[in-house]
């Protein structure tokens, strides 16, 4: 006689439809149903008072309101543009003109669409949490055994910065972004520590806007802000290379042509 | 007149309790769990525009939360209260063993809802979420599937495996509290 098998009893306890005649006539299948079923309703019940607790619940909620805060002002930003642009329109087509040429950068800056500002803010997360003290990375002198730890983590070797000029790498590190595991470099740079973030979606998606300087290998850069960090990223093959940092854009264009000299695209 | 009631906290925040417990499961340790909560929430804040309307919110503030969790996990280099091999493999035969807990009243008794908490923030990873989703929070093993990335079947063994680990757990609490023989 075979007994029911534990993916069998899965299915059961799962309520699906399975052919239940053995169970029936198996005393011992349904010793084992019953501990199982037992074991289930004594985690459940060990859960039902859990609940987070008003501290918690504050924090939340303040979370949000902050977020609707800083999302009513754009919006009220937007507007006020918007009304001045309707104002002065007809009047003066050259002063119509004049704001168009400040609305079109602030429109690209603040328009950008949610999902690649929300990018954005993970990327600066990501970097922030890399600044944490006491925040362990995996370290190591040699470039191939960095390498090697890439691999296994994302299945790939992103390109390895080159350092000198006052910069050493501090070591590497995995996080999830827009769901993905990526990789990143943190640098401690002249200028305080710099996070390189590899990933696959290319500047446009995470809302980057082209600078107009290429970097010395002539590839282009884009370049955004987010809270108090800016971020230039190059694209070189099928991954971009952000560096992430409190510092200008200029300085963090420099330092990825530093970084990344030798990369063909 | 503007309708908020697609607005985050209409839609998410009805499911805190929820994220809160499974941050409870994975963490083991309240203040841990309102850590995780707190970024799990913030992540979501910042992804909102992205989730799409009418699909299970539950699930993916679920999935954020692992997400979140692994890369505690990762930046820690923690490698999970895992039980060694041979110890998982000590539990998991022990449904063969003389204990038998058919009945639920047997467990409530025997052990308090701290202890039972602590036992399956003790089992490794990969059941421990997959068990409390599947148990507690009675999702189904497909809605498991996708908060984890793993298949479905990978979802049935783990449920399994991780129940058996768990009873292996509370038997040797019993054992240490002398409600069952050496």
């Amino acid at each position: 006689m075979e007994h029911l098998t534990d993916e069998q009893f899965e299915d059961i306890m799962q309520g699906e439809d399975i052919d239940l005649t053995h169970l029936k006539q198996c005393q011992d299948c349904q010793n084992r149903l019953a501990e199982k079923q037992a074991v289930a309703a004594r985690l459940r019940l060990a859960f039902k008072s859990v609940k987070a607790n008003a501290d918690l619940v504050n924090q939340i909620r303040s979370q949000i309101n902050q977020s609707c805060e800083t999302a009513a002002t754009i919006e009220s930003i937007q507007h006020t543009w918007a009304a001045r642009l309707h104002h002065k329109l007809w009047p003066a087509l050259a002063t119509a003109a004049a704001i168009l040429v400040v609305l079109v950068p602030l429109s690209l800056y603040f328009g950008a669409p949610s999902a690649a500002r929300a990018a954005q803010a993970e990327l600066v997360n990501i970097h922030n949490h890399n600044l944490l003290p006491g925040h362990e990375f995996y370290s190591d002198a040699e470039p191939e055994k960095l390498a090697e730890y890439f691999k296994s983590e994302l299945g790939f070797s992103p390109a390895f910065p080159c350092t000198g000029h006052g910069m050493a790498i501090r070591g590497c590190c995995v996080a999830h972004f827009r769901g993905q595991i990526v990789g990143s470099y943190v640098v401690d740079t002249p200028r305080g520590v710099i996070s390189v973030i590899v990933v696959t979606d290319t500047p446009k998606s995470i809302g980057m806007t082209r600078m107009l300087k290429r970097i010395r290998g002539g590839q282009t850069c884009w370049k955004a802000s987010f809270a108090r960090c800016s971020m230039v990223t190059v694209r070189l093959g099928d991954y971009s290379y952000c560096a992430v940092g409190e510092t200008s854009h200029k300085y963090l264009q420099e330092l990825l042509g530093r970084l990344l000299p030798d990369m063909q695209q | 007149m503007k309708d908020d009631t697609g607005t985050f906290e209409n839609i998410a925040l009805p499911y805190l309790n929820a994220v809160y417990r499974a941050a409870v499961a994975v963490c083991g340790q309240r203040q841990e769990a309102d850590d995780l909560v707190q970024d799990t929430f913030l992540k979501a804040i910042e992804r909102f525009e992205s989730f799409q309307r009418g699909t299970n919110c539950k699930a993916w503030l679920l999935q954020i939360l692992r997400n979140t969790w692994i890369d505690r996990l990762r930046r820690k280099k923690i490698t999970g209260l895992a039980l060694p091999l041979e110890e998982q493999i000590i539990a998991e035969k022990s449904h063969d063993n003389e204990i038998v807990w058919s009945n639920p009243e047997d467990l409530i008794e025997n052990f308090s809802d701290e202890q039972v908490i602590k036992a399956l923030s003790e089992l490794p990873e990969d059941q421990r979420l997959t068990l409390f989703l599947i148990d507690v929070e009675q999702l189904s093993q497909k809605e498991v599937a996708q908060i984890t990335g793993v298949a479905a079947g990978t979802v049935k063994s783990r449920t399994s495996r991780g129940r058996a680990v768990l009873k292996g757990k509370l038997a040797s609490y019993a054992k240490e509290m002398g409600l069952l023989g050496e």
